[in-house]
């Protein structure tokens, strides 16, 4: 043991001799005291390092113990920070010299003598660091800068935690050379070892610290957040309330509070508990579904108000998850009053319906087509049968297709309204007038069309009363200049047999008013026929007294009555308008004693009318066929495809008229 | 009457089936010194008449009782007979193919007549 002890300590203790055993046993006794001395120091600085838990005073407790262990007129612990440039050192803290002593300098650079202690390569002990060959090579001072304490002795050791890192150096210094003895060597390795240990130590409480506090912080914001949810949750004009897992209410929003009234309902009420059975049943089995699921459900809900006003408000179910297990923790809702809304709807329906008008909305971009019920039937489509836009184009009439498809191009790439009438092609083979409109119900981003949306109404009954107007017109417009015609005829014809002015006028007045006495008839029956008796009693009666007067001078023999369409009936008003004014002026009515006998009867597929005079005047012959005449023998016949036969038989003029039924009857 | 053109002898087929315009036509036609040919009041009537009788031209009454004059109009036009129509119904009630047909406007004053009966004897070339 001496032995090791020499020679351990051979370089210092070259006087010593073998004799001076006293000496040399005050001097071991002296040695043992300081080894001991500096074993309870470095049990104290363990004890010290172990108690602190605040960094700064932990690392003042280290370079406080150091300075002391190792006698140097002072020490320091600097931060190894490694910036951007590679190096840098941060003071941390100082002792046996005031913090002033270094504030007028650079912190210590990556140089030479630094390197090995903050680069964790070992321990540098330099009984005189001038001498040192590592010292002085780095510009710009080239050694200590001016000012600096005077350092000879010099003594320092890198702090490395346990995962390797080094945290910095622990530096000593004296102004003396020769005052730090490798025994310290062990004792430094030791106090920078316990230094990395509790900056590790206190690092790690300070992270368990921040923690804590970043989890305070989080909590209290989520109050906040929670606090924040329940303010806006309590201004908001819907209800909204929040349920656990079976859909117990578990919170209510203050809007809930007002409208439902706080005395309405049960605590463990579900959110579907409402009046309304059927609406109740249908929810819970709505929920059933989300709660299997976890997907949000959306339905309409009737709420009774505090008012006893039960209204539908829309209600939107959704699953709260957690954010870390996605597990459903609770379930949100919503519940908005759309009362409005549904009236609004509802009374539009109402009008679609009143007014039978089918709705319908086109997607643009998609020619997705949706259609109403209504609007369905106006293509002959059932409520349940699919309708789409190629279904539509393909319902429209061939005719009108390229139309149709046209204007709903135009409508789309203008923004124009869309209005048009159209034949519908029904399933069925009916053909059926539509009348579609349509607008723009929502623009496109890129500024174009983005959906359109219109009615339809079923007009064919329109078309037809149109269409029948226009015949009906156009038919009007064909008789009046056929009644033109013909009374220009009448007059030319008047004319041309008139003796005088008078008898050209009192002839045309009669003849236009036996015109106009037919046409009445016809107009009582809506124009498509007249009795053949109303006619014969409308041209006879007049002259039933004959020119002397008295009744009875007619005699109407007739097996039937038939009914003459309007072309029959005003030929015939008219020739037996000329037969009776003859006989009134020339014939049997123009005496007292003469009469005339009309015969009407229907013989196989012909009508056979004769007319026959008596006890008039002698018939002659005359000389030139009149108006008459050649109406009754040329017109009458022509007209009517039949044979007409005037005989001028003295004792009474005769007229027999065989006409076929089918130019007579009316053509139903 | 100077400016009415000469008509005398021309053979005009006359199909009008209300017998007092069909007269009053055939008066006009005498009035002009053309010669008429029917009257027909019924469209197999003028078509046998037109078919069994030499004619220049035709006045057609354009509806027959309900039954349209077409017919007799085409077998004129193949056969190169100028004719037009007599109608209250102005070109409205023809066809598009007779659109561009002489057309006598009922009622009609004899000028009228003897106007269009001069453009179709022109058309005959008689």
């Amino acid at each position: 043991m001496h032995m090791v002890g020499a020679r351990e300590r051979g370089d210092e203790t070259a006087l010593v001799t073998i004799e001076d055993l006293s000496a040399r046993l005050a001097m071991a006794e002296n040695a043992l005291a300081e080894e001991s001395r500096r074993a309870d120091l470095l049990n104290r600085i363990a004890a010290a390092i172990g108690a602190g838990s605040d960094l700064s005073e932990v690392v003042q407790t280290v370079v406080d113990g150091g300075v002391e262990l190792t006698g140097a007129q002072f020490g320091a612990f600097f931060y190894n920070l490694v910036d951007a440039d590679g190096e840098s050192y941060t003071l941390y803290t100082l002792s046996g010299a005031p913090r002033s002593a270094f504030a007028d300098f650079p912190m210590p650079r990556n140089t030479a003598v630094f390197a090995p202690t903050f680069s964790g390569a070992g321990l540098v002990r330099s009984d005189d660091i001038t001498k040192d060959p590592r010292y002085g090579h780095n510009a710009p001072h080239h050694g200590m800068p001016t000012g600096h304490l005077p350092v000879r002795s010099y003594l320092a050791a890198p702090v490395v935690s346990g995962s390797g890192e080094v945290l910095g150096g622990l530096f000593f210094g004296h102004a003396q050379t020769g005052m730090f003895t490798p025994r310290l060597e062990p004792l430094l390795h030791g106090l920078s070892a316990q230094a990395a240990v509790a900056i590790d130590n206190v690092r790690l409480g300070e992270a368990a610290r921040r923690d804590l506090q970043q989890r305070r912080r989080v909590e209290a914001a989520l109050a906040e957040s929670e606090s924040r949810f329940r303010m806006i949750a309590n201004t908001l004009p819907t209800l909204c309330w929040e349920a656990d897992l079976e859909g117990r209410v578990t919170w209510r929003n203050q809007r809930w509070h007002d409208y439902v009234g706080v005395e309405s309902y049960l605590p463990g009420a579900f959110w579907y508990d409402v009046d309304d059975a059927q609406a109740r049943v249908e929810a819970q089995g709505r929920w059933r579904e989300a709660q299997a699921t976890g997907g949000p459900l959306e339905l309409v809900l009737p709420l009774r108000g505090r008012d006893g006003v039960a209204r539908p408000f829309l209600t939107r179910v959704e699953a709260a998850r957690d954010a870390v297990t996605d597990e459903i923790v609770r379930w949100m809702g919503v519940n908005l009053d759309i009362a409005a809304e549904t009236a609004a709807h509802e009374r539009l329906q109402f009008a679609l319906q009143a007014g039978r008008l089918g709705s319908w909305e086109l997607d643009v971009e998609t020619r997705d087509y949706t259609a109403s019920d209504l609007c369905k039937a106006n293509y002959g489509r059932r409520p349940d049968e699919t309708f789409g836009f190629h279904d539509l184009v393909a319902a429209v009439h061939d005719e009108d297709r390229d139309r149709m498809r046209a204007a709903i191009e135009h409508a789309i790439a203008t923004g124009a309204d869309y209005d048009i009438e159209y034949r519908a092609i029904h399933p069925s083979g009916d053909v059926r007038w539509v009348h579609a409109r349509g607008r723009v119900a929502e623009k496109a981003d890129h500024g174009g069309v983005r959906r359109m949306a219109g009615v339809s109404l079923d007009i064919t009954e329109r078309k037809r009363a149109e269409e029948r107007q226009r015949l009906l017109l156009n038919e009007l417009n064909h008789r009046v200049k056929n009644t033109l015609a013909t009374v220009q005829s009448i007059a030319s014809q008047t004319l041309r047999s008139a003796a005088d002015t008078r008898a050209f006028r009192d002839a045309f007045e009669s003849r236009l008013l036996a015109l106009s006495q037919t046409h009445n008839l016809l107009t009582d029956a809506n124009w498509e026929a007249a009795s053949l008796h109303a006619i014969l009693v409308m041209e006879l009666s007049p002259h039933a007294g004959g020119r002397q007067g008295g009744g009875g001078r007619f005699v109407l023999e007739s097996d039937r009555d038939i009914r003459l369409n309007p072309k029959a009936a005003v030929a015939l008003g008219m020739a037996l308008h000329e037969l009776a004014t003859n006989a009134v002026k020339y014939g049997a009515l123009s005496t007292p004693s003469g009469r005339v006998l009309v015969r009407s009867r229907v013989s196989g597929a012909d009508l056979v009318l004769e007319w026959i005079e008596q006890g008039g005047p002698t018939v002659v012959r005359p000389s030139r066929r009149g108006f008459g005449g050649r109406l009754l023998e040329q017109g009458l016949a022509g007209e009517l495809a039949g044979r007409v036969v005037l005989t001028y038989d003295p004792a009474g003029l005769s007229c027999r008229m065989q006409l076929p039924m089918r130019a007579l009857e009316p053509t139903e | 009457m100077s400016n009415v053109p000469d008509l005398a002898g021309l053979r005009v087929l006359v199909v009008e089936d209300e017998m007092m315009v069909s007269m009053l036509i055939e008066d006009m036609l005498g009035d002009l010194g053309c010669t008429v040919v029917g009257p027909a009041s019924r469209l197999d009537e003028a078509i046998a008449l037109a078919n069994a009788s030499e004619l220049d031209c035709a006045v057609l009454d354009v509806n027959l009782g309900g039954q349209p004059i077409f017919p007799l109009a085409d077998i004129l036009r193949a056969r190169g007979a100028p004719f037009a129509f007599a109608t209250g119904y102005g070109d409205a009630g023809l066809r598009d193919v007779d659109k561009g047909s002489l057309v006598l406007q009922k009622p009609f004053r004899e000028t009228d007549l003897a106007r269009i009966l001069g453009e179709l004897r022109a058309a005959a070339g008689v």
